[in-house]
């Protein structure tokens, strides 16, 4: 099949190398300015489009700039088309063609480009409009934005990383030579002017990269719970206090070395904790950035982008067909269906006319329409459930990490070690005081927890990666631990176990009042059916565009002249020659079908949706249901296999929830329950101490993901669910859960082995440092063994990723 | 052993000029976008026109 050439979608038959204007445009631009390398070397993804839109974006550009002293001004857009080096080299090499750009400069990571130009504001935007017109929709962020990431991930932990790196590695110089100085061959000048260099080295190194434990270990203090950093902040402070007692007196052991190690270890882990937290940060942020920041509203007959937060009562939002509302309001002109699937969970599309309410979040569907803004963001429906939230979040007892329960019970244990040691060697063995506290110094020294501090971040971060390869965004680490003791899963309906679409399941010949059931692949050859594709295909109403998939696979003639009529909220009418057809409802196909006909099957088709379809000679019904996802069957077998209560918990009718539950041999299943009501019936199996994940999308599951132990979203969801869930899968596959349930199984059991590792050698070496044999090069060789030991041991999450 | 005074300094030095250098190029923000500068090397360096 031929394609695009600068979007790449398929092109139809009487076109010939562009599918629209506005790519043809856009493949000037870069051809003439010389950068058709682009096409060469681009990796096109499925995922994105490339058409440049038509109708521009508009915002307020003067609220996104920052302007310098030489009235410079720069601006920094999100562009989320951006996956590859050649967009990256193609959109700054334009820019800098430019006359009046200053600079460009992409963060592919990101997907950030900061422009800098010269010149009035309008001249950016005719800058932000040439990146729209080659495909790459711009879109403004707020400068507060970009701060608070710079806040948030500071290079501090890195810096200090590499300045103890340096340390490490400088130290290590004298330190070899004394480690292997068994007979004393070292004159004792030069000894002490080694030990003086070691220490002009580590004090700094400690002051600088030791401050990360000291200030945590500080607050942590205050607030009353004392952490791990306390135990690692009191081992590097006394070996440095002996260490420079030793220097001072040319003593045998000092200790620069192992806490410069010690500091080098124990960041490499927060590093790696870091860097995690990052990566799902930048996932996380494009997705959020990209869904309804923004409301296209009219001021003084302008249409102007409005980020969602500046919203106000009174404002008119104009919603295109397709688009998100962005605030709760009332409709005053245009008539439309609306699509409520995300926020109460139904997936039978709702017709809307002038004067009715319209939620946030909810998806506009058919013609355009203009909303007035009833409320303020802080009194809609979304921000009441944001309350509800609030109110949960508030309650929720916080997870005690493996790690944190682990050292509950390790730090005292060690210094209660290290301080009889002091005791036995002082009073006991007569030593002097200084000895005796190297001797218990040695002891904490040896004990702190060098391995123990990779052991989880190196886990975590591997699997955290690898979940990412295969779609799934973890966004808190304790998420791996606590998959582990699920005891009930509760699913959402609609979106979660179903696709949330309707999918054709039936045709039924009703002419003359008669019932006969069509064999779906019958109907190839049959006119009507060809002509029925041609009239639905103009539809963006859910059912015709499921009718228009179905259809597309068995007819044959898709190219019908006719004349289509389209009646919002009945359905749509054509003409060809003195033929009239019709498709919608009951009444606007002029059918007088009684359903009690077929009363044995009454029930089963109230649940359903429908829709009916007249010819000239014949009429038909299609019969919709929504389609339960591929793969459920699996995951449900393979949670009963796991011991896992699963239950299903919707807002829609009872009789669709129990055929979706029989379908998926669910037992336990709630039907129209509101928002609260979900979140009560888990807060009643959390009462009796059940671990619950809660699988949902819409904005009616929002508390219940909340409440949950673990939630899991889906890309589709509304922000809302998406910001509150620990996970969330990219795609809407289940199968996806069923990776993650086994994945963070194997992660979870390297963890524990990780901290066995580092147990053990503790354990072993504990006894020599209570006896007085830990020297320096023991210490620094147990420390950087077991560390080394735990890495490759999580080294095993790489292989075992192919389940 | 004397020529340790000398040498010792002297390597010191070096490694911290690297260190400094290395804490420079982080606070100019080269360590951001890894991925980008991993494709950017690629990159034809040519004369820029301004149109």
């Amino acid at each position: 099949m031929k394609k695009c050439l600068h979007c790449e979608n398929p092109l139809l038959n009487n076109q010939i190398n562009f599918c629209c204007d506005g790519c043809e445009a856009g493949y000037n631009i870069i051809n003439n300015s010389g950068l058709s390398n682009y096409y060469l070397n681009r990796i096109t993804d499925s995922k994105i489009s490339l058409k440049p839109e038509l109708n521009q974006e508009d915002f307020v550009i003067e609220d996104y700039c920052q302007i310098s002293n030489t009235n410079l001004k720069t601006i920094n857009l999100v562009i989320p088309a951006i996956n590859c080096g050649a967009c990256v080299w193609l959109i700054e090499n334009l820019l800098k063609r430019q006359e009046s750009v200053v600079n460009a400069r992409v963060n592919l990571t990101q997907k950030i480009l900061e422009l800098t130009w010269r010149g009035e504001f309008d001249v950016g935007k005719n800058l932000i409009n040439l990146i729209n017109n080659i495909g790459y929709k711009a879109l403004p962020i707020e400068e507060g934005y970009i701060k608070e990431i710079e806040q948030k991930f500071n290079n501090q932990i890195f810096k200090a990383l590499a300045v103890a790196g340096f340390g490490v590695g400088n130290i290590m110089l004298f330190s070899f030579a004394l480690w292997f100085d068994s007979n004393n061959e070292i004159s004792g000048i030069t000894r002490q002017f080694l030990y003086i260099l070691s220490s002009i080295i580590a004090l700094p190194v400690i002051i600088y990269s030791g401050r990360i434990f000291f200030i945590s270990a500080y607050r942590s203090t205050i607030k009353g719970f004392p952490n791990m950093d306390l135990a690692i902040s009191i081992a590097i402070f006394l070996a440095t206090i002996v260490s420079i007692i030793q220097t001072y007196r040319i003593g045998s052991d000092i200790y620069f070395d192992s806490v410069v190690m010690l500091i080098f270890f124990l960041l490499i882990g927060r590093y790696l904790d870091f860097k995690a937290r990052k990566k799902i940060f930048n996932i996380t942020s494009e997705f959020s950035l990209l869904q309804t920041t923004f409301g296209r509203v009219e001021i003084e007959g302008r249409v102007t982008l409005v980020p969602s937060k500046k919203l106000k009562k009174d404002m008119v939002l104009i919603v295109a067909s397709g688009e998100k509302i962005a605030c709760d309001g009332e409709i005053i002109e245009g008539e439309t269906i609306i699509n409520n699937s995300l926020i109460s969970g139904e997936i039978i599309p709702q017709n809307v006319k002038i004067g009715e309410q319209v939620f946030g979040g909810s998806i506009n569907n058919g013609n355009p329409i203009k909303v007035k803004i009833t409320k303020n963001l802080n009194d809609s429906l979304l921000s009441k459930i944001i309350d509800i939230i609030a109110k949960i979040e508030f309650k929720k007892n916080t997870y005690v990490r493996i790690a944190d329960n682990f050292s509950k019970y390790y730090t005292p244990a060690v210094h209660l070690i290290a301080f009889l040691t002091f005791i036995y060697w002082f009073f006991y063995q007569n030593d002097l005081w200084d000895v005796a506290l190297m001797k218990a110094t040695a002891v904490l020294i040896i004990t702190c927890p060098c391995a123990l501090a990779l052991a989880i971040p190196i886990a975590q971060s591997l699997a955290i990666a690898n979940f990412v390869k295969n779609g799934i965004i973890i966004k808190n680490g304790e998420v791996l631990e606590k998959l582990e003791k699920i005891d009930y899963v509760i699913f959402d309906k609609t979106g979660s176990i179903t696709i949330g679409e309707p999918d054709l399941v039936g045709v039924y010949d009703i002419t003359n009042q008669q019932f006969i059931q069509l064999n779906l692949d019958d109907l190839t050859h049959q006119k009507n059916f060809s002509i029925a594709y041609n009239i639905a295909k103009f539809s963006t109403h859910p059912i015709a565009k499921s009718l228009t998939k179905f259809l597309e696979k068995h007819v044959d003639n898709k190219d019908y002249k006719l004349k289509t009529e389209l009646h919002q909220g009945s359905g749509i009418s054509a003409n060809i020659g003195v033929d009239s057809y019709y498709i919608g409802n009951k009444e606007f196909c002029n059918i007088d079908f009684k359903f009690d006909k077929i009363h044995h099957k009454q029930d089963d088709f109230q649940s359903e949706l429908s829709c009916f379809f007249s010819s000239a000679d014949h009429q038909y019904l299609f019969m919709f249901k929504d389609k339960i996802k591929e793969n459920c069957h699996e995951l449900i077998e393979f949670l009963q296999e796991q011991n896992k209560k699963i239950i299903l918990l919707s807002g829609d009718k009872k009789i669709e929830v129990e055929r979706i539950a029989k379908l998926t041999k669910i037992n336990q299943y709630y039907w129209q329950k509101n928002p609260v009501e979900k979140a009560e019936i888990i807060q009643n199996l959390k009462n009796n101490g059940n671990k619950i994940l809660m699988i949902g999308d819409g904005l009616n599951d929002a508390p219940s993901l909340a409440l949950a132990d673990i939630s899991l979203s889906f890309a589709k969801a509304v922000d809302l669910s998406q910001n509150i869930a620990d996970i969330l899968i990219e795609s809407d596959k289940l199968s996806a859960v069923i990776y993650l349930m086994k994945f963070s199984k194997i992660t979870f059991k390297v963890m524990k082995q990780n901290l066995g590792i580092a147990l053990i050698y503790n354990v072993l070496a504990v006894p020599f440092a209570i006896a007085g044999y830990i020297v320096p090069l023991l210490a620094a060789i147990a420390m950087s063994s077991s560390s080394l030991l735990v890495t490759v041991n999580s080294l095993k999450l790489n292989y075992k990723n192919k389940l | 052993m004397n020529v340790l005074i000398f040498l010792i300094p002297l390597t010191l030095i070096m490694s911290l000029l690297g260190l400094l250098a290395f804490l420079w190029c982080t606070k100019n923000k080269q360590y951001d976008d890894l991925d980008g500068s991993s494709k950017r090397i690629l990159f034809d360096d040519d004369n820029i026109k301004k149109s």
